[in-house]
């Protein structure tokens, strides 16, 4: 079934035909991810479902992990699709990025066997090497990091000589190759080991911060700002701009704003001020972002309806997605982020249900959304349409998934109020307070309207899978289909 | 000089350069911080715990110590404070021996995955108790419910023993699977909880296992 | 009371040092990061001026 998606004949660029590669493995693994998701959430409710078979740790590490994978999957698709359009050029070293494709998709595959049939290795240094590292998000065991810095390596040569070939270097190439070079550096720094765990903490919110506080959200400026030209035909002037904007506010509020995960780890006191304040101003470029894909979108859209009577849009559901990322980034990074910043609210709220309920928004809101809206365009230029609508599934889906991650995040916040008044503020944060919060009635209901949620959310992922592979090939015979009478009309 | 007024706020290469600026410089900022920081949470040393001088991050002979987390009236949170000289299993550990054993605790930790159920200085999952204090819980002292229900006479047992088969020692529905933690590693997981809590977390967790009991009474 | 004498474990570092009461760390990090902006805009402005009007 994805090879049809893959090999349409109207796709005549290489480097989109491996961009397409990137999509197809980015969205298996986001179905993988959910029903993880779903294992862990029943086992919030029915702890001995597959205990000791398949335990808690093990589906939430494959959960985030597929997560993480496949977004970096889908962020390399996306450059690569837009790489020939921005440059004019196709990827430097082609074939090396499709052999480095296959490395890392065998690769993800061994390491995700590992993780589900070794699960757990000695307490000996060989573990980290072949098993695991152990550390949230990035549990991948060494090998698989030193692979992965390898296939790196090679995606960032590919964009990198295609953009250096450019006669016209555009703002969004210029601040892509800058910022996926700190992405890619930033990974370093969750490589090493020490025996000093407040300085392993240090390093490691360098990648997870950094990244999507960071790098990732500078990365989805540039997506975005590249989506709307495409869709709407916003002005490059204009979007570049801001991307600019957007790069000053991101890095000015986001670098330092990592000080607000080190409040509690043995670092000292200073980082109660920066943490606080720089990551308040966090939600700002946030704000600005959502305000200028309304503003673009509203311009474009009645300049050409006064000018050609049509709307502007040539993407409905990728119109979409992008209204729901710049709306989800807001309100799921800047809303629910701030709600938890301040020291003052973080020592109650610090490792509580409630990071869980900004962590599943913001990553669904910044990230997934984009790079679901970036698959429809690629879909469209893969099937060569001019126009593509909304299908009964585009629209089934969006509601379903914004809905069932809507009401997840609502239930993880109710369990993390509870936690956070019962658990912590009342009764101190120890094991028994942790157990009388996790037993009480608001706290278990809760946990099960997340799994309804998590149920609905996946009916919406599979909705989209569906679309995803159907949308493309339908719309193209139906132009054909349209055309025959009149071919010249094109 | 020419008469016209031209805005410099929608100018491109204004913001580009004031985003490298800000970019650049607040990466530098962070490296300056991040030495500053590594100085200061860096491990102490042995001769640190002997003399009482006060560390973040203490050498890995805080094992040979008594722990207390209490409210410093300076600070105006709670602190660890490190007391007596108390064995650990049995004896008093060299600073090569105690270093050797937390390095082994934290490959251990790391091994087994205790981070995707546990909290460990608050960051992880959240299916578990933090562990950030585990060593300072009321269930693991004299007294306490786990040393009755593993039949040992000290924490560090008591956690050992825990460790080494958790769902032998199950206390609520939602239990910890065996992991198959060896003896060994049961041992060296205790040093790094131990050690860990008497990491100076600024006051986290508040109020540590201490709930109110001044005023206010619940109906049970 | 808004002057407080720093409590930390280490005080004498830069740092620490800044840190002498609510928000004079934070402030003074925003400050050197933000202020140097007036120059290049001041720098811009008189590019701009130099430079005649751009077609639209
Ligand atoms: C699959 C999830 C899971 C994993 C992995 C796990 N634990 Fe646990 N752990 C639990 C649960 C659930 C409890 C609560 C058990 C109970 O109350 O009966 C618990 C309880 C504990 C306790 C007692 C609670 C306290 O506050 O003192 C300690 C200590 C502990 N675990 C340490 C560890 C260590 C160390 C590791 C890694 C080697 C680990 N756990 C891995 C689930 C897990
Ligand atoms: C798209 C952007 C963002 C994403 C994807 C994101 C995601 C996450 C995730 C997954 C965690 C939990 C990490 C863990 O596992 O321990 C987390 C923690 C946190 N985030 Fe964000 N975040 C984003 C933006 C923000 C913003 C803008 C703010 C603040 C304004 C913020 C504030 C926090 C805080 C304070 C924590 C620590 C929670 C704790 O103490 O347990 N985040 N974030
Ligand atoms: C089918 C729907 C889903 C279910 C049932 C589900 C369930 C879960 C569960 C049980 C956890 C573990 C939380 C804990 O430690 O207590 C978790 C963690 C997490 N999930 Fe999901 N999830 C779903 C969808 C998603 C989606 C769509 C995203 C993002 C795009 C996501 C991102 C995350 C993240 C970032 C964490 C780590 C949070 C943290 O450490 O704070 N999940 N999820
Ligand atoms: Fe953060």
């Amino acid at each position: 079934m994805l090879s049809k998606l893959l090999a349409h004949p109207a796709f005549e660029s290489p480097t989109k035909r491996l961009a397409m590669k990137y999509f197809a493995v980015a969205l298996v693994l986001f179905g993988a991810q959910l029903l993880f998701g779903l294992l862990a959430a029943i086992q919030f409710l029915w702890p001995d479902f597959l205990f000791n078979l398949l335990d808690f740790s093990i589906n939430r590490m494959v959960h985030i992990n597929a997560m993480v994978v496949w977004m970096l999957y889908a962020m390399i698709g996306s450059v690569y699709y837009l790489l020939p359009d921005e440059t004019g050029h196709e990827a430097a070293g082609l074939k090396l990025g499709e052999l480095v494709f296959w490395i890392l998709t065998l690769a993800v595959a061994v390491v995700v066997l590992v993780y589900l049939f070794v699960q757990v290795g000695p307490g000996k240094d060989s573990t980290i090497w072949l098993i695991t590292e152990g550390r949230e998000y990035i549990e991948a065991p060494r090998w698989a990091d030193i692979g992965i810095v390898a296939v790196v390596l090679v995606f960032y040569y590919n964009v990198l000589g295609a953009y250096l070939k450019a006669e016209r270097k555009t703002g969004i190439m210029t601040v892509l190759v800058a910022d996926l070079l700190a992405l890619a550096g930033l990974y370093l720094a969750g490589m090493f080991y020490t025996d000093n765990i407040s300085m392993d903490q240090y390093y490691w919110w360098w990648v997870i911060h950094l990244w999507v506080e960071a790098t990732w959200e500078v990365f989805v400026g540039a997506i975005a700002a590249w989506a709307l030209i495409k869709i709407v035909g916003a002005k490059r002037r204009i979007v570049e701009m801001w991307l600019w904007i957007e790069v000053l506010m991101l890095f000015g509020s986001g670098i330092l704003g990592l000080g607000h995960h080190y409040f509690w780890i043995g670092t000292p006191e200073y980082w109660w001020e920066i943490g606080a304040l720089f990551s308040s101003l966090e939600p700002v470029p946030l704000v600005a972002m959502f305000v200028h894909v309304l503003y673009d979108w509203g311009k474009e859209q009645g300049r050409t309806q006064a000018l050609e009577n049509r709307s502007a849009i040539r993407n409905a559901p990728a119109m979409a997605w992008v209204s729901i990322n710049a709306f989800g980034n807001f309100l799921g990074a800047g809303i629910w982020g701030f709600f938890h910043t301040l020291p003052q609210v973080n020592i109650y709220t610090h490792g509580t249900q409630f990071t869980a309920a900004h962590g599943h928004l913001a990553f669904f809101g910044a990230y997934a959304a984009i790079l679901i809206a970036m698959m429809y365009l690629a879909i469209q230029g893969a099937a060569g349409i001019r126009i593509m609508r909304m299908t009964a599934l585009s629209k089934w889906s969006i509601a379903l998934l914004v809905f069932g991650i809507m009401g997840m995040t609502v239930a993880l916040t109710i369990m993390g109020y509870e936690q956070t008044l019962v658990e912590r503020a009342e009764l101190g944060g120890g094991w028994q307070a942790y157990f009388t919060a996790q037993n009480l009635p608001w706290y278990v209901q809760a946990q099960g309207w997340r799994l309804a949620m998590g149920v609905v959310t996946f009916i919406g992922f599979v909705l989209l899978f569906v679309d995803l592979l159907t949308i493309g090939n339908r719309q193209h015979e139906e132009r054909q289909h349209e055309m025959e009478p009149a071919p010249a009309a094109a | 000089m020419s008469q016209h007024d031209p805005s410099v706020w929608s100018s491109t290469s204004f913001w580009r350069r004031s985003a490298a600026w800000v970019t650049g410089f607040s990466a530098i900022l962070l490296i300056f911080l991040t030495f500053d920081t590594m100085s200061q949470i860096q491990m102490g040393s042995d001769e640190d715990l002997k003399t009482g001088k006060v560390r973040r991050v203490p050498a890995p002979t805080v094992i040979n110590h008594a722990i207390e987390y209490k409210m410093s009236r300076k600070r105006g949170h709670e602190v660890p404070v490190i007391g007596e000289e108390q064995p650990f299993f049995g004896k008093i550990w060299s600073p090569e021996d105690a270093r050797a054993l937390l390095h082994k605790g934290k490959v251990t930790v790391q091994a087994k995955n205790c981070m995707d159920c546990h909290t460990l200085l608050g960051n992880g999952a959240y299916y578990a108790p933090d562990l950030t204090k585990a060593w300072l819980d009321p269930a693991w002292q004299k007294g306490g419910l786990m040393q009755t229900l593993t039949r040992t006479h000290s924490t560090e047992e008591a956690m050992a023993k825990f460790l080494m088969d958790p769902p032998k020692y199950a206390t609520h529905t939602r239990r910890m699977p065996n992991l198959g933690i060896t003896r060994d590693e049961a041992v060296a997981i205790v040093a790094f909880l131990k050690h860990m809590s008497a990491i100076d977390t600024n006051g986290f967790p508040r109020n540590f296992s201490k709930p109110h009991q001044g005023e206010v009474t619940y109906a049970k | 009371m808004i002057i407080q004498k720093c409590t930390d474990v280490s005080c004498d570092n830069i740092f620490a040092w800044l840190n002498q009461g609510p928000l004079t760390l934070t402030i003074t990090l925003h400050l050197i990061i933000l202020v140097p902006m007036v120059w290049i805009y001041l720098q811009e402005k008189r590019k701009l001026q130099h430079r005649p009007p751009e077609e639209s």
